[in-house]
């Protein structure tokens, strides 16, 4: 027993040098605001898609996050890591609304490889309400996580024409 | 969730372990003392060439299966990319014990199964001098954090095991986790890697696996 007994520690040591130790850019650095879209539904709001959807950031009408995108769902949009609130200018298919977010920013060493991230605390949220009928912080983290942030209420769809 | 599954991983490890040394018998009592050096920096720093670790520890047998343990050693790490750099360099130490849970080693019989529970102490000054969020709608975000000294306490457990190889020559690996229970209040950056703590996950927690040679001494 004694002769091959001491393989025991040099086995673990080959297993656990590459379980424990493999966290290469698994997280990743950018960690963009999540925003979902419902609409009111009979016990709960349901997802509701935006066909048509255009947003921008205010002070940015040149440069599109979304340019008439269809079947929106979820939208994920950049928040400013230099200053501490961040507006948007949504535009539906006939009216426009203005969403800002007000946040606590944190950098974060994530790793040696990946460098520095940025993640947010939401704190309030200001908006027109054009179309958006209410808005909603679920999860106020803005980490390096898939997470919905905002929840927004929109109209329920018109039913489709029956003839 | 991760929590869990290390815990789970140490018991298994010392159930197979204690499986690996069963059937040794003796009752002799001699109290005898080990130096050991750590040897897991090598692997990480293989792994991750910027962080450099080292540890030294001494335990004595103090009363029979009852081991009093102290380990000391520094980690540094050094970054320089070009949208970060990064500086940590600090020391610590531990001291606890540790029980052998075989119960049964003695002059032909040095083999170890050890449960172990420590309080460290770590402290380091770190700084970065460049430190860039590229962001390429609103903008580059671009800071620096000057040096500051972090210090940290923590309580750990943890199991393992000390193998003779070769006359009084011991070789082992020790698994623990660890949890901080004090720390520099908002600092205004959080350490990468705490010296003798590690890597603070979710919930100021860490888990290190530690693999070590040893020098023993009778008496």
């Amino acid at each position: 027993m004694r002769s091959y007994k001491w393989f025991l520690p040099l086995f673990f040591l080959v297993c656990f040098s590459a379980c424990v130790d493999d966290e290469i850019c698994e997280e990743a650095t950018a960690n963009p605001l999540r925003i979902g879209f419902y609409a009111p539904g009979e016990l709960e709001p349901v997802q509701r898609p935006i066909d048509s959807l255009t947003v921008f950031g205010v002070g940015r009408p040149d440069s599109m996050i979304y340019d008439n995108a269809y079947s929106v769902f979820l939208a994920e949009l950049p928040l400013n890591p230099n200053r501490d609130t961040t507006a948007f200018v949504l535009e539906f298919p006939l009216q426009t609304d203005t969403l800002m977010v007000v946040y606590q920013r944190e950098l974060n060493l994530i790793s040696v490889e990946c460098g520095f991230a940025m993640f947010f605390e939401l704190e309030e949220i200001q908006n027109t309400e054009n179309f958006i009928t209410s808005t909603t912080i679920s999860i106020s983290e803005v980490t390096n996580t898939f997470d919905e942030h905002i929840q927004i209420l929109v109209p329920a769809p018109p039913p489709p024409d029956i003839e | 969730m991760n929590t869990y599954r290390y815990l789970f991983l140490h018991l298994l490890l010392l159930i197979l372990s204690s499986a690996a040394f069963a059937g040794e018998n003796d009752t002799v009592f001699r109290p005898s003392a080990r130096i050991g050096v750590d040897f897991s920096g090598v692997p990480r720093n293989l792994i991750e060439p910027e962080t450099r670790t080292g540890e030294v520890s001494v335990d004595y047998e103090w009363r029979k299966n009852w081991f009093a343990a102290i380990e000391a050693g520094g980690a540094s790490i050094e970054v320089d990319q070009p949208t970060h750099d990064y500086q940590s360099s600090g020391y610590f130490f531990r001291i606890g014990v540790d029980f052998n849970i075989l119960g049964q080693h003695g002059p032909d019989h040095l083999d170890l199964v050890l449960l172990s529970a420590r309080y460290g102490y770590g402290t380091l000054d770190h700084y970065a001098s460049r430190a860039i969020i590229t962001d390429p709608y609103w903008g580059d975000y671009e800071t620096a954090f000057p040096e500051e000294t972090f210090n940290a306490h923590w309580l750990e457990v943890g199991g393992g095991v000390k193998t003779q190889i070769w006359r009084n020559f011991f070789l082992g690996w020790s698994l623990r986790t660890r949890l901080l229970v004090s720390q520099t209040s908002d600092p205004a950056m959080d350490p990468y890697f705490i010296s003798g703590f590690g890597k603070n996950r979710d919930g100021n927690f860490s888990v290190m696996i530690h693999y070590s040679l040893y020098y023993r001494f009778g008496f």
